[in-house]
């Protein structure tokens, strides 16, 4: 459903030079699959996320979702997907109800079923108690489920999330890992970026280490043990990385 | 372009502006509450003024140095006190009188401060004195004479105003009109322009927005029509608020023909249908210019910078525009902001002619056109929209 193929990033700026971001990226997502693209910050994990959501444009390469190509059809590509940025985006001024409802309007939903649905998500996401209040008097973890629906309104084939349970709590973190799991159940092609490397591994059917712009591995964790010789995916990351192991403080 | 989705950002943006505070004071508090009492405080504080000036004169009194005794009693009859001084001018000078006057043989020498308003109301009383007492010494010794009076008139100039109330109305009404409105036009979008390009930024709520089916150009078409809409409104309130204001404020004045000037707003539905007219090219222009300036920014303060230099940079043509006695050529009329003035000032006065008005309606759109051209070219760039 996703096919990334030699994808290239390279950023010009007058006062810093060049900048490769990404580099010569290349990856498969299949459908009913979670992808997780792991790495440290700045090693082009949201500017890849970003070339795919065709937010940016490529330098090089290219990648099709469901079979439209970034480049030659962007604004279809874009009807294909549900994209949650690491900053949520959510206009504080309005209701969690207005955002959906408008995001609903820019996926050409009609109306009736337009408004069945942003119910349906309210509840599946139990957003009933502030689907009304102003976002910008909303905590984080209400926000995040906000931002969560508003990517899964239109029901895309395919989920781009860019940490998507960053600065939350357990029970949050929770309700969307668990709105993923249904996503992948219901056959939806999810990729997502994340820090935190036990619910990477709970998830992710597949998991691709990016550093530098470059991809350094990418396959199940049963693979990715084998490879590295590492057990946690805490320890193949950081292999990956060529940093040193963890070290206990009983050792030193 | 599909309507629809250009309607639904249209609508979001209104509810967004709506309900941002700062917005709704520039677009309505400024016009609606601001203007009119700058307006009312100004006119009674100049009434105010002029009456207090008149009250200190009294209470202070004039010094005279006179050895006639008409003068004496012409000055008595003022109703102010007269005091002896010995220095004249240093009593004036140190206000323990409002004005002083010392007769010299022939001359009768007035000492006023100019700067003070009560000693200049003081020496408009005593000029007005003496010249009635100057009159009626020359008439007495005409009288004595035998020479009729009448060789102090052997004619009369009258003056006769061919303008009429409506032209001299809209001759006043021309000049501060386009100025006040041009300048809130650009001061009335400016939040709103800032808050839907650099404060989408600064919120990081562009990505998801980009993110959407919705091409960039239908999003710069329905953030240009919010903006355009806030300019218009507030174009609106201004002119009601100002018709409004001189109106209830025209009893304040003292002058006859300050208040039917202000009285008869040249404001027929012709007029107006002229001026929405012209001010709809003006506004497009005005919402795509400062979209594609403010988009450079990364935070709301960043994109008031911008803008501010550009709203004050609108003050020096839409002033001139509506200076009177400028020679008007249709060249004149391809001046941006300038011509609006213009326009404004003839359609006021009720002179604009015909290839004029067209002149500048088709440069405004042209320039309407650019602009919107140019603000969704910025949009199209990564480099301006995730500048960070």
């Amino acid at each position: 459903m996703i096919h990334v193929q030699e994808l290239s990033k390279t950023f010009t700026d007058p006062k810093r030079g060049t900048r490769l971001a990404v580099d010569r990226v290349s990856f498969d997502v299949r459908a009913g699959e979670v992808f997780g693209l792991l790495g440290p910050n700045g090693a082009g994990k949201t500017t890849t996320l970003r070339l795919i959501a065709t937010l940016l444009k490529p330098t090089g390469g290219t990648a099709t979702l469901n079979g439209f190509d970034i480049n030659r059809e962007p604004a279809k590509v874009r009807e294909q997907i549900g994209f949650l940025s690491g900053d949520m985006g959510l206009y504080g001024r309005l209701t969690p109800r207005e955002i959906l409802d408008f995001f609903g309007q820019l996926n050409s939903m009609d109306t009736e079923h337009r408004l069945k649905r942003v119910d349906q998500l309210i509840a599946m996401f139990d957003m009933q108690n502030f689907a009304d209040v102003r976002t910008d008097k909303l905590s984080t973890g209400m926000k995040q489920k906000t931002a969560i629906a508003r990517t899964m309104l239109h029901d895309p084939p395919i989920l781009i999330l860019d940490e998507p349970t960053s600065g939350l709590d357990v029970p949050t973190s929770r309700t969307i890992e668990s709105a993923i799991v249904q996503a992948k159940k219901a056959g939806k092609c999810i990729i997502y970026s994340t820090h935190v490397m036990e619910e990477a591994e709970y998830l992710c059917d597949r998991i691709a280490v990016i550093s530098d712009g470059h991809l350094k591995m990418t396959g199940t964790m049963d693979e990715l043990r084998a490879a590295t010789g590492k057990h946690r995916l805490r320890e193949i990351f950081l292999d990956l990385l060529g940093l040193p192991a963890d070290v206990s403080p009983d050792k030193e | 372009m599909r309507f629809p989705l250009i309607r639904a950002i249209y609508r979001k943006e209104m509810l967004d502006m709506f309900r941002d505070r700062r917005t709704m004071i520039s677009m309505l508090v400024v016009p609606l509450v601001v203007f009119p009492l700058v307006i009312s405080v100004m006119m009674r504080f100049a009434t105010r003024m002029e009456a207090n000036a008149e009250t200190e004169a009294k209470t202070m009194g004039i010094a005279a140095r006179v050895t006639t005794p008409s003068v004496r009693e012409a000055l008595e009859k003022l109703g102010v006190p007269v005091k002896e001084k010995g220095d004249l001018r240093a009593a004036v000078e140190k206000k323990e009188v409002a004005a002083a006057l010392e007769e010299r043989g022939e001359t009768i020498e007035v000492f006023v401060d100019s700067s003070n308003p009560s000693s200049t109301a003081a020496g408009d009383r005593i000029r007005t004195a003496l010249s009635e007492l100057k009159d009626q010494r020359i008439r007495e010794s005409l009288r004595h004479s035998g020479i009729p009076e009448s060789v102090l008139t052997p004619f009369t100039v009258k003056r006769t105003n061919i303008a009429g109330e409506r032209k001299m109305a809209g001759s006043v009404w021309g000049t501060m009109l386009g100025y006040i409105l041009l300048l809130l036009m650009f001061t009335g979008g400016m939040y709103p322009v800032i808050d839907m390009t650099a404060g989408e930024k600064e919120r990081k709520t562009l990505e998801a927005f980009l993110a959407s089916p919705a091409q960039r150009r239908e999003i710069v078409m329905g953030k240009t029509l919010a903006a355009i809409t806030a300019i218009i409104m507030t174009a609106m309130l201004t002119l009601a608020s100002m018709v409004y204001s001189l109106h209830s404020n025209r009893l304040a004045t003292k002058s006859e023909e300050m208040r039917n000037v202000m009285k008869t707003i040249p404001l027929d539905a012709n007029t107006l249908a002229m001026l929405v007219a012209t001010l709809i090219p003006v506004a497009i222009f005005a919402a795509s210019l400062m979209f594609a300036i403010a988009l450079f920014a990364r935070s709301f303060k960043e994109g008031q910078s911008y803008l501010t230099p550009l709203a004050l940079l609108v003050i020096f043509p839409a002033l001139l525009g509506g200076l009177p006695g400028l020679q008007s050529t249709p060249a004149l009329f391809l001046i941006p902001i300038f011509n609006a003035s213009l326009v404004i000032r003839g359609i006021m006065l009720g002179d604009l002619s015909t290839v004029n008005f067209a002149v500048a309606l088709g440069a405004n759109l042209v320039y309407a056109a650019i602009a919107f051209v140019i603000a969704t070219r910025q949009f199209e760039k990564e480099s301006v929209l995730f500048r960070s």
